[in-house]
Parts: structure tokens; C-alpha cells; sequence
């Protein structure tokens, strides 16, 4: 089949974004230093995971940190074999969504283990991790 | 309070279309719409555009595609709700009816997402979360949103890949009954269960593939619609829902719970219950989602999708025929095409001009679903002959 005649664009564009953290750093802080925490409003005592500085629930702005612990039970997990052109360099992964001893869940990857024997029920803990780049990241693996 | 009527569709071929630009392709639909609808541009009050872009080089595709179609001063805006930006653009243009605004307007939906290379597609959609919680550090896709969907319907209710790959099976050989499907062969369960992993259990064959392309509705009021046709298809019940951007903040992984409130609220306003529906259009973006829609709109009880598609009762001479157009999986699933896509093969399905996939109507009751992101949006739209 003829190919159609095409205009092949002369700009590109490439997007990196500066995200401002400043009002949950801590999150970040804490992580670098082997921390895994996360905000309590001050005002109704909701906890919210991801961490955020204005309350979900009563719509209060102040807040405190509190610890979540690092045991967790997998949800559900998947194994991505097809990765997006920004993980290029990464390999495949497991994500899994798990759920913490308060109830709150976290998605993540999950490392040190094979796929096949990731199930739901299963207990892991969470660990701290550090990008080539310096940014600090969290993942789960076996307990 | 009038009524609100579908007076006017047209449909693009879906696929890789290399050849045409964003308005060109939205074109083809708007002009057909047009006439069939027999209305004269003028008359369109108000243009809505779903579409969620990015992957293509119009910044401002309202106004492009309007330009194009010499509708450049009417008022229009863009709108997006993922891969519901077409059920939204619809919502948006029969408020504008109901608000008495004026008493016609066009819904589009138009998307071209091949001009970018796939893995950057997969990227863009990929984003389609919390990207600071799910992307940044984790490099979530679209397949693995709803694998892990598919993993925890596994573990719960007994649904197997087998199960997937059967609507995979089905969206094909309706698909090769609609011209204008991407896709157009038949597909066999041990070709689906043997392809490529894309995020497991999920794979290729239980993914809707990147497509270009785009669909028109004209609506118009109802002392409008009873004099451009005989045969209009009315708007009963408009539901629509949405849930968290984390995934982590939902509930459960079997179901989505916007769906089940969108469907709520679109059975209520229109007094249809799922058992008066003749034929729909499910979201299946995944095999999953397909099996996750079956339940959440109530067409059987929850955790019994898998047995309504193994017992064949989402076919034609089945309860409720869901895709015959092929769905997102065969037919292809331009974004912010889809719902205006779904809403113009409802509106062909209640007039009988649906061709080879022609559904049986008793009722005249015809329902779209239609989800954006991992359930992060959701509509649901009732359509009735009467």
C-alpha cells in the first residue's frame, strides 16, 4: 500500500515539569531519613495518604505528621511488561496497591520478589529508595 | 421543560488515519451529522468539542475544527473528561438545549493519536492518574490501571483470562461487521490467550488499540427535532459520576464505583431499568472493564460478568447486546471520540439502521456507558425511540 504524503514536524517539544512541594517537603524529608509519614488534620483527625496540607474532609490547613509504619498486606499487584518511553531505561516492574495496618493503601513498586509468586494477602513492608538523580521514592517488598 | 432529541450522526472511519489532519478528520463526521440532520449550520446554536489532545499539534482543536467547518462564530468550548471527553461534549451540548441557549447544537468528539510515537501515546495516557503518586516514580500505563483491576476480579470472583479473551472474541466478530471498525477479521480465544503480555494479566488482545478519529451528534429541542425527522432518538437520562485521581484512595479493585452512580442516576431520570434495555455500549477499553461494566450498570449481579459473557448473553439473541459496533476494542477507541462514537451506534441501533449488527428493539431503550480514566470519570446516557 502507497504510503500517505506527510509533513514531518521541525519543532519538537519536550515538557519537564518543576513541582513545588514545599508544603508537604517533609514527606520527602522523612523518607530520605528512613521515615515513611503522612498528614493528620489537626482540626478532625483524618489521615490522608498521599500526604496533603489542607484536609479532604473539613477543609482545615492545619495539620501534623504522623508515622505509618512500614507493614503492609498486597491488594492487588500487576506485572507491566509494555513501559512508557520516560522508563525506557528501567526494565519491566511490578505495581502493587497495598494496604497499611491503619487501613490506608499505597501504590507502588514492589522489588525482591518473581511476579508469579506475588499474591494478594501477602505481607510486605515498605522501604525507602533514591533515584539516580537524588529524589528519594518508596516501594514495597516481601516482609 | 423540552425534551431533548439525537436529530443528526455521522461517524468517521476509526484507525490509522494518516490520511487527514484533526480537521479534516473531525470533518467527516460534522458533515455528515449536518445532513442528516437537514439542518442548516446556521442553525447551530453552539459547538461542543471532546477531546482530550496533547498527541496531536493543535493546541486549540475547538476552534481549529470549527474554523474548517465554517462555523467559526459560533460559541464552542473544548471539553474533557478522559475517555469520556465525547459523553461530556454530549452532556454539555444538550444542557446548552435544555437551558433554552438555543435549540440546536452539535456534540463532537475527535481525537488523532498516531501522529506521536506509541510509546509516547502510552506515556501520555499513563499520566491519566495522580501524576505525582502513580507516574513520576512508578511509570503507571493505562493496561496496568485496569490489570490491576483484572488481578483482584481474578482473586475474588474466579473470572479467568479465558473469560477476558471471550470478549476480546466477541468485540471482533461484531467489529468485522462494522465498515467503519478499526479492526475488521475475526479473532479466535487461542489467538487472544497467546498474545503479547502488556501488563499482565492483560494482553494485546485485551487492549484497545491507538486509533484516529472522530463523531458528530446534533441535538435539538423537541419542537425542533419533530419538524428535521421522524425519527428522532431521545435523551431520557443523563447520569454521570466521578471518583479519586489515586487509585490507592478507591475501595475495592472490581468494579468503578462512578459507574455504578452514574448508572444510578441515568436509570432514575429516564425510569429505564437495566432489564428494559435493548441494546448498549460498554466501555471496554479492557477486556476487564467490558466484564466490570456488565455488573456495575446492573446487568447482572456483581462478580457474574464472566458468566454472562461465557453464557453468551451479551450477544445479539442474548439479554442485552453490548459493542455490536465492535466496541473500543475492535472498532478502535479515539478518547474524546468514544462517547459521541457510542452515542451515534445507539442512536443508528434505535432508528434500525445498524446493518449486519443490527440488535433486536422491543423496548426502543438504548443505554451508553461511558468511563474516563481508570473510572475516574463516568457517564452514563439513556436513549429511547419515544
Amino acid at each position: 500500500m502507497q504510503e500517505d504524503p506527510i509533513l514531518h514536524s521541525r519543532r519538537s517539544l519536550t515538557l519537564k515539569f518543576d513541582i513545588p512541594i514545599s508544603r508537604t517537603h517533609e514527606f520527602w524529608d522523612a523518607l530520605r531519613q528512613g521515615r515513611f509519614v503522612t498528614t493528620k488534620c489537626a482540626k478532625c483527625g483524618q489521615v490522608s495518604f498521599p500526604p496533603q496540607s489542607d484536609c479532604p474532609k473539613c477543609m482545615n490547613g492545619e495539620f501534623a505528621w504522623v508515622d505509618l509504619g512500614r507493614e503492609a498486606t498486597l491488594v492487588t499487584s500487576t506485572y507491566v511488561e509494555i513501559i512508557p518511553a520516560s522508563f525506557a531505561e528501567n526494565g519491566h516492574y511490578i505495581v502493587a496497591i497495598c494496604e497499611l495496618t491503619n487501613g490506608l493503601k499505597v501504590l507502588a513498586w514492589l522489588e525482591g520478589i518473581d511476579y508469579e509468586k506475588a499474591k494478594p494477602g501477602m505481607r510486605v513492608k515498605v522501604e525507602g529508595r533514591m533515584s539516580k538523580e537524588g529524589n528519594p521514592y518508596y516501594v514495597f517488598v516481601p516482609a | 421543560m423540552t425534551r431533548v432529541a439525537v436529530v443528526g450522526i455521522g461517524h468517521s472511519k476509526f484507525g490509522r488515519r494518516t490520511d487527514v489532519n484533526i480537521a479534516e478528520l473531525a470533518f467527516e463526521s460534522i458533515k455528515q451529522a449536518v445532513d442528516d440532520a437537514g439542518v442548516d449550520k446556521k442553525d447551530i446554536k453552539n459547538v461542543v468539542v471532546g477531546s482530550l489532545g496533547g498527541w496531536y499539534e493543535e493546541a486549540l482543536p475547538a476552534v481549529v475544527v470549527n474554523e474548517y467547518a465554517g462555523l467559526e462564530s459560533v460559541g464552542t468550548m473544548r471539553v474533557e473528561a478522559a475517555c469520556a471527553s465525547g459523553s461530556a461534549a454530549v452532556k454539555a451540548a444538550y444542557n446548552s438545549i435544555l437551558s433554552g441557549e438555543g435549540d440546536v447544537a452539535m456534540a463532537v468528539g475527535v481525537e488523532k493519536m498516531t501522529e506521536v510515537d506509541n510509546l509516547t501515546s502510552i506515556e501520555l495516557i499513563g499520566r491519566a492518574g495522580s501524576y505525582m503518586w502513580e507516574f513520576e516514580n512508578y511509570g503507571m500505563t493505562f493496561p496496568a490501571y485496569y490489570a490491576l483491576h483484572a488481578v483482584s476480579h481474578m482473586n475474588k470472583f474466579g473470572t479467568t483470562e479465558e473469560d477476558m479473551s471471550r470478549v476480546a472474541v466477541k468485540a471482533h466478530h461484531y467489529g468485522a461487521m462494522n465498515p467503519l471498525a478499526q479492526f475488521q477479521k475475526e479473532i479466535t480465544l487461542e489467538k487472544a490467550l497467546a498474545s503479547q503480555v502488556v501488563s499482565w494479566p492483560l494482553k494485546l488482545y485485551d487492549a484497545c488499540p491507538l486509533t484516529d478519529g472522530s463523531a458528530s451528534v446534533i441535538l435539538a429541542s423537541e419542537e425542533v427535532a419533530k419538524k428535521l425527522t421522524d425519527t428522532p432518538v431521545w435523551i431520557r437520562g443523563v447520569g454521570y459520576s466521578s471518583d479519586s485521581a489515586n487509585l490507592s484512595r478507591r475501595g475495592d479493585y472490581v468494579g468503578l464505583r462512578a459507574s455504578v452512580e452514574a448508572a444510578k442516576r441515568a436509570y432514575a431520570m429516564s425510569g429505564a431499568t437495566p432489564g428494559m434495555v435493548d441494546v448498549a455500549t460498554c466501555h471496554d477499553c479492557f477486556t476487564i472493564a467490558e466484564l466490570m461494566a456488565y455488573e456495575d450498570l446492573g446487568f447482572c449481579k456483581k462478580g457474574e460478568g464472566a458468566k454472562m459473557i461465557r453464557e453468551g448473553q451479551t450477544e445479539v439473541g442474548g439479554r442485552i447486546p453490548v459493542n455490536l459496533d465492535g466496541g473500543l476494542k475492535a472498532k478502535g477507541h479515539p478518547i474524546g471520540a468514544t462517547g459521541v462514537s457510542m452515542t451515534v451506534e445507539i442512536t443508528k441501533q434505535l432508528r434500525n439502521e445498524a446493518g449486519r449488527h443490527q440488535a433486536p428493539i422491543r423496548n426502543g431503550i438504548g443505554l451508553v456507558h461511558n468511563v474516563g480514566g481508570t473510572g475516574h470519570y463516568a457517564f452514563v446516557t439513556i436513549l429511547s425511540r419515544d
